[in-house]
């Protein structure tokens, strides 16, 4: 099979999921609401500044937005049979794995600009650079989109899946520079920062409100930001061949 | 890619074996499924029915031995070979909250149907499986006959060389299993070779030129249902009805007879003589006071094929295939 058929068949699938499963509960309630809830608890003070408050939004939007996508639509789809539907077609893993990962990557932009264009209005921030910012939401949705997978291959229900996902999710928008500076944290807690995908998103958003050009920074956020999701994409095969044999 | 040798069979299957853990759920199953036929894979619940299906479809990969449908080895050739088939799982598996429609065009477009001529496919299937009317109807207000009509159709979208039904009609009402089986026979004379399980051993016996039956992860029987059933004969099967209930084992041996099975308010025995027994059970009936309300001798079927070649009785083969039903009848 050439990439091209692989690409159209994970372009299907994305399409697909998005007309079954973007309209669902969870993805609201986890998706829009809790993170933008949990920002505004811990934004009151007003000691963050702007960039910090939109960069962290953000990257936190597309995080729980994306995640949430995915632990409906992978473990939905094993609930129902769907899934071996899937299983049994001419589309390899990497194949359904990467059309899963485009459903949940295509909300992305769209909770980040739904926030963004408000949020940077009333506290007068202006953008930068907003290429260098959609890029840097897109390239996170994805990221987050893959990592949604990886964690609902190991569930079996939807709730499981927002456990799981919220295992990863709180520790993360604590512990990535969202609501207190990394710079500000301990050492200790600072590198362990670094293992977080969560805080390359928010450095990149952040790096495009800042800069109208290209940092090293910047890409460097990009550059790890797609090595975590193909590592979180070649694990989630891998998982899904382990759970086949 | 793998070794491409088409040969006279579409499915060819040799020692598979498959290990879940400690359970052997098969035990070197070796079968072949000539082209252009339609194969019954029979028996009971947990006999590895279902797993020969998964492996032979890609839905989970062997212990050992090897499978290959129209030359192509599915462990090694997976895609070449899912292309050139179509599946059909025990539960409908299509998205409730799409159309018919929209299922049908995902299908082909999963199966690579050109663009051109997946709507014209779509709505061929659709009036082929009476659906045309809901096309556009959401699948989550259909009925269960109507989803699995859709399933199959999903199936077949994109013409098939094989097709793999994995009880086809497990849960419907006798109209719909009829429209199925019909359904299944037209395939199979346009060409499609057709690899089905089924709990319903008439179904079997009706549809399959072959059957292979399978217990306990090893093929026991394989052969056309006919050539079965002829291997049952020499022993006289009657069905009789007594006005109140007997022991049957006191029956089996006052009457001489080599088994006894009770079939809800009847027995169904098994005897060497067909006309001595008649005059026994005349006997039996009379010295107590019983009253035969109805006896049959009956031509061996394909159950009494499977039940003689698993060795399972009747009440065990019922509880297997049905146990809801069993119950209500132990009640």
């Amino acid at each position: 099979m050439t990439i091209a058929e692989e690409l159209s068949k994970a372009l299907h699938l994305a399409r697909k999921d998005m007309r079954v499963y973007y309209f669902k509960a969870p993805n609201f309630t986890y998706g829009l609401l809790m993170p933008v809830a949990l920002y505004l608890a811990f934004s009151v003070s007003g000691s963050l500044s702007p960039a910090t408050l939109i960069s962290g939004l953000v990257s936190l939007v597309i995080l729980f937005g994306t995640m949430s996508i995915e632990a409906v639509s992978v473990v939905l789809e094993k609930q129902t049979g769907t899934f071996e539907r899937l299983l049994a077609a001419p589309v390899s893993l990497l194949g359904i794995v990467l059309g899963k990962a485009l459903a949940g990557f295509a909300i992305g932009p769209l909770t980040a600009i739904i926030v963004l264009i408000p949020v940077s209005i009333f506290s007068g921030t202006s953008v930068q650079s907003p290429l260098a910012i959609f890029v840097a939401i897109c390239v996170s949705s994805f990221t987050f989109a893959s990592m949604g997978i990886f964690v609902s291959c190991f569930a079996r229900w939807t709730p499981e899946a927002q456990m799981y996902s919220n295992f990863f999710r709180f520790p993360m928008a604590f512990l990535s520079g969202t609501f207190i500076p990394v710079e500000s944290m301990p050492w200790a807690l600072q590198m362990f920062s670094r293992v977080l995908p969560l805080t390359y998103s928010i450095d990149a958003v952040r790096e495009g409100l800042n800069n109208s050009f290209l940092t090293g920074s910047y890409l460097l956020d990009l550059f790890v930001l797609i090595l975590f999701s193909i590592a979180f994409m070649l694990a989630s095969v891998r998982v899904l061949e382990k759970q086949m044999s | 890619m793998g070794d491409v040798r088409e040969t006279e069979f579409s499915v060819s299957v040799v020692n598979l074996r498959k290990q879940y853990g400690e359970l052997t759920a098969l035990n070197g199953v070796t079968f072949n499924v000539p082209r252009g036929s339609i194969f019954g894979l029979l028996g009971p619940n947990g006999a590895g029915k279902t797993t020969t299906i998964k492996i032979l479809t890609g839905l989970t990969k062997p212990t050992a031995g090897s499978a290959v449908i129209l030359g192509h080895d599915i462990v090694r050739d997976t895609i070449q070979a899912k292309k050139r088939i179509g599946v059909v799982p025990e539960s409908s598996n299509i998205y409730e909250e799409m159309t018919a429609e929209q299922n049908l065009i995902f299908a082909a477009e999963l199966y690579g149907v050109p663009r051109a001529e997946r709507m014209s496919r779509t709505r061929e299937l659709l009036e082929t499986f009476g659906l045309a009317e809901r096309g556009k109807d959401m699948v989550a207000g259909f009925s269960r006959g109507m989803k699995r009509r859709l399933t199959i159709a999903c199936g077949i979208i994109h013409r098939p060389e094989v097709l793999f039904l994995d009880e086809p009609t497990t849960g419907l009402d006798v109209q719909s299993a009829l429209v199925l089986r019909d359904q299944v026979r037209k395939l199979n004379r346009e060409g499609t070779t057709v690899l089905l399980t089924t709990h319903y051993l008439e179904e079997a016996d009706q549809l399959c030129d072959i059957v292979a039956m399978i217990n306990k992860g090893k093929i026991v029987a394989l052969d056309s249902p006919e050539k079965l059933k002829a291997d049952v004969i020499g022993s006289n099967i009657i069905e009789v009805a007594f006005s109140k209930p007997v022991d049957a084992d006191e029956l089996c041996s006052s009457c001489g007879l080599i088994e006894v099975h009770r079939l809800g308010d009847k027995l169904r025995l098994t005897a060497a003589d067909e006309v001595d027994v008649v005059a026994e059970l005349a006997d039996y009936a009379r010295s107590r006071g019983l009253r035969i309300t109805s006896i049959s001798t009956l031509k061996p079927s394909l159950e009494d094929a499977f039940l003689r070649i698993t060795g399972l009785n009747p009440e065990e083969a019922v509880r297997d295939k049905e146990p809801a039903r069993m119950r209500r009848q132990d009640g």
